[in-house]
């Protein structure tokens, strides 16, 4: 750490070592410090979390360590408004059997200077794949089985069988596939998480741990230099302060808000408040193997019997919308809408399918939550609301997350309030969560037409026919009712005024959008 | 050669105090649940990683043998490097970047408390039972028991949203720009003075009271000194050894209980890097602080010490 903040290596242009001549040479010598310095900074605040251990995508985990990575890198592709994954270092891709294979986009530069090549893209991948690199973001490429460079400009990436959801994984999300430099990767060795380099619009100028990060516009950026020059991120550990924050003008964006200070905020002509469902499923998750959630009838009656627009007000402060299936609206190509009567509040139908049920006058049971926040409270209108109804005797029991996933995992429960943030494909929200070999299939949920379409559509790679097949699979798992779905919550952007060419997207995107940005 | 004792004594104590402090520490660590390899590689970790992690922050050996390691670093100011909350940063690195940030509001903070303090507690002692007083007591009173986030966030609702004059978010280090810091950092500060100021004040007035009725004050109004020269030289002398080594026992809050404070107005402290260590199960940036708490307590307790001493010689004894 050298005297002002900077980690001094990124300042000395040498810690490439032997490669430095090389480096020097090029058009785009590695010192950010001349980069962007003539317009005011943006201050784009990361809200809610004060934590980023690394910016090196293959060990990143965390929020706000993608936030930054989406502005650092690119992938081969990256998702539009609608969730389909479009080209972005990738020029086009075509199937070709087993084989997925992209043309790159010719004359991208890393921030060091070199130039990308299909090289690059094997690295990448290959090195996500290494069980000595131990990369927690394996698992978005264990589909594949060989990565083949036929010339500099084309990547062919065979997988066991036709696998649909890979171009998902390809994408600049929270996935870990963004793409390195074979060169200043294995230059910067373990070191790479701390001084990132990669093709995106920005690069890493400083980083305060806990306290923030700062990124300098990158000249040779292949989608042009980006209109701002330098953007500050504090880290804001509180929600409440990222907002007074920006009341104060300490900062021009949020990446979230709170909730229950949405309908206040939006009455504010001094700022603007961006939302929309994002992709997240929240559901009470039900035993099979116990009673009394192992009768399907008795699961649709409990799905009936409670109000989800109530829950939707009471849980969400209205920031959100009811689901009546797993996939989230967001993923448009295989939503299903939400008007299924199965998951519509009916007091009739719900006792009249209790009466068919095997247990015809209720039955008691545990449903298990954590904290004191809104889980709490999802967990507490679900039983209220179907105790009424229904006449059961259902409770609540409160423990912590962590013991709730560990009782999930060992089928120790009987119904628990559930959920998934940050699941980016369709086939992770299905075939994950009720194939009868997804691995977040609890409930052992097991229903071989299920299975089928949910086999299909990972292998149809044309994303309408896929999208019908989910809806499909979603149609006939609802009949069964493994789980309750229950709603999607918003995600959340507040700015000033000022701000320009900030485009949400559903997955609670941040850094993807500085290259377009401007101030006002 | 009285005085030499005195301070050799008192050094050997606090040496021996932060020993045993951080051999406790460091028990408490490990018997609290969870493994930070876990933490740090996640549960599906393979054994020979979690092996080598376990090695190179040295968990792999007997507690008395990681102590001794530990402790020979530190001795050298090597604290080792954090694990889940900037992993594989330095923790001596992290320390030195807020320490001084939580220096810099403390004092402030102090400054405030005691500038507050001495006027109120005076005028309360001076005016007892009148309307002086009663005004005196009552700010202590609120000042004692207003909750720091709701006091926080009436600071920033009035000045910084509602006048205008100072930042909402944000804290500019001292080593960034001295004005800046103090610019930033006057909320802040102020929102940390207020219990103080109120604890002060009290005990002051307190103080001064009991001072006030000792023989040797009555005895000097007898013999016709005036009100004013009693005050100074009898009655306020003798009322700051209470008042100073209570201002000694809050270094303690000033470093580590305003967590909340420092989140609210972004102040990236040391006691908030406690905190998120302590969440994130980052052992040695907790013991790393714990350490660093003692040594500034004990020390500025050691001072106290030492100011009161010259205050009343017959403490050395």
């Amino acid at each position: 750490m050298s005297a002002n903040g900077i980690p001094s290596g990124l300042r000395r242009r040498d810690f490439l070592g032997a490669s430095a001549a090389a480096i020097a040479a090029t058009q785009f010598p590695f010192s950010t410090d001349a980069w962007g310095q003539a317009a005011p900074p943006l201050r784009a605040g990361i809200t809610g979390y004060n934590v980023i251990n690394t910016l090196d995508p293959g060990k990143a985990t965390l929020i706000p360590e993608f936030y930054v990575i989406w502005a650092l890198y690119n992938g081969l592709m990256k998702l539009d408004a609608n969730s389909n994954p479009v080209p972005d270092l990738a020029e086009s891709v075509k199937a070709d059997g087993n084989a997925l294979e992209f043309k790159l986009r010719k004359g991208v530069r890393f921030h060091d200077g070199s130039e990308m090549t299909a090289d690059d893209i094997k690295f990448t991948l290959e090195r996500l794949l290494d069980d000595k690199f131990a990369s927690p973001n394996k698992s978005k490429v264990s589909a594949l089985s060989a990565i083949e460079v036929p010339d500099p400009a084309t990547v062919r990436i065979v997988t066991k069988e036709a696998f649909a959801p890979l171009l998902t994984f390809l994408s600049n999300c929270r996935t870990g596939t963004q793409i390195l430099s074979r060169k200043a990767t294995t230059a910067g060795g373990d070191d790479f998480g701390k001084k990132p380099i990669g093709t995106g619009a920005f690069a890493l100028k400083d980083w305060v741990p806990g306290e923030r990060v700062s990124l300098a516009a990158f000249p040779g950026y292949f989608g042009g230099a980006p209109k701002i020059g330098t953007i500050d991120m504090p880290l804001i550990a509180e929600e409440s302060s990222g907002v007074t924050a920006l009341l104060g003008g300490q900062i021009d964006i949020t990446s979230t808000a709170p909730f229950a200070d949405i309908p206040n905020l939006e009455k504010n002509t001094a700022i603007t408040v961006l939302k929309q469902a994002g992709l997240n499923c929240r559901f009470v998750s039900l035993n099979h193997r116990k009673a009394p959630f192992d009768d399907p009838a008795f699961r649709r009656a409990c799905s009936m019997a409670f109000d989800r627009n109530a829950m939707v007000r009471a849980v969400l402060f209205g920031e959100g919308v009811t689901s009546h299936g797993l996939i989230p609206p967001s993923i448009a190509y295989a939503y299903g809408g939400n008007s299924r009567p199965l998951c519509t509040f009916d007091p009739a139908k719900a006792k009249a399918e209790l009466a068919k049920s095997k247990y015809p006058n209720g039955a008691e049971a545990e449903i298990m939550t954590w904290g004191q926040s809104w889980w709490k409270r999802m967990a507490e209108v679900f039983v209220a609301q179907c105790n009424q109804t229904l006449g059961t005797k259902f409770t609540v029991q409160v423990t912590e997350a962590n013991t709730v996933f560990q009782r999930h995992k060992s089928g120790d429960y009987q119904g628990s309030v559930w959920g998934w943030l940050g699941l980016l494909d369709a086939d992770e929200y299905m075939y994950d969560i009720v194939h009868t070999k997804g691995w977040r299939n609890f409930y052992g949920y097991s229903n071989p037409k299920v299975d089928d379409l949910l086999d299909r559509a990972r292998r149809e790679l044309d994303q309408a026919k896929r999208g019908a097949l989910y809806k499909e699979a979603e149609n006939a798992m609802i009949e069964d009712m493994p789980v309750l779905p229950l709603f999607v919550s918003n995600v959340h952007n507040l700015m000033t005024k000022k701000v320009q060419g900030f485009k949400q997207l559903p997955y609670s995107n941040w850094g993807d959008q500085f290259a377009n940005m401007s101030l006002g | 050669m009285v005085w030499a004792r005195f301070v050799a004594g008192r050094l050997l104590a606090l040496v021996l105090t932060v020993l045993v402090g951080s051999v406790v520490v460091f028990l408490v660590m490990k018997s609290a649940p969870g493994d930070p390899a876990v933490a740090a590689l996640g549960e599906s970790a393979r054994p020979e990683l979690v092996a080598a992690f376990r090695a190179k922050h040295n968990l792999d050996v007997a507690w008395p043998l990681q102590y001794g390691r530990w402790l020979a670093g530190v001795m050298q100011g090597d604290f080792g490097l954090s694990l889940t909350v900037a992993s594989d940063r330095k923790i001596s690195g992290l320390i030195a970047a807020r320490l001084p940030n939580t220096v810099f509001i403390g004092l402030m903070a102090l400054v405030i408390a005691i500038f507050l303090s001495l006027i109120a507690g005076t005028i309360a002692a001076l005016r007892r039972g009148k309307l002086g007083d009663t005004i005196a007591t009552s700010l202590a009173a609120l000042g004692i028991s207003m909750p720091d986030f709701w006091l926080s966030y009436v600071l920033i609702l009035v000045f910084a949203l509602g006048l205008g004059l100072f930042p909402a978010y944000g804290f500019t280090a001292p080593g960034v720009s001295l004005t800046g810091a103090i610019y930033s950092g006057f909320l802040p500060a102020l929102a940390v003075s207020a219990p103080l100021a109120a604890v002060f004040a009290r005990t002051l007035r307190t103080s001064l009271l009991e001072a006030g009725n000792k023989d040797y004050v009555v005895a000097a109004r007898s013999f016709g000194f005036r009100p004013a020269y009693i005050f100074v030289h009898w009655v306020f002398r003798n009322a700051l050894i209470p008042y100073i080594t209570i201002i000694g026992l809050q270094i303690r809050y000033i470093l580590g209980g305003v967590v909340v404070i420092e989140r609210i107005f972004g102040v990236s402290g040391i006691g908030s890097l406690m905190v998120d260590g302590a969440f994130a199960r980052d052992y040695p940036v907790v013991q790393a602080c714990a350490v660093v708490f003692l040594v500034i307590v004990l020390s500025v307790n050691l001072v106290v010490d030492i100011v009161c001493s010259l205050l009343d010689p017959k403490r050395t004894r």
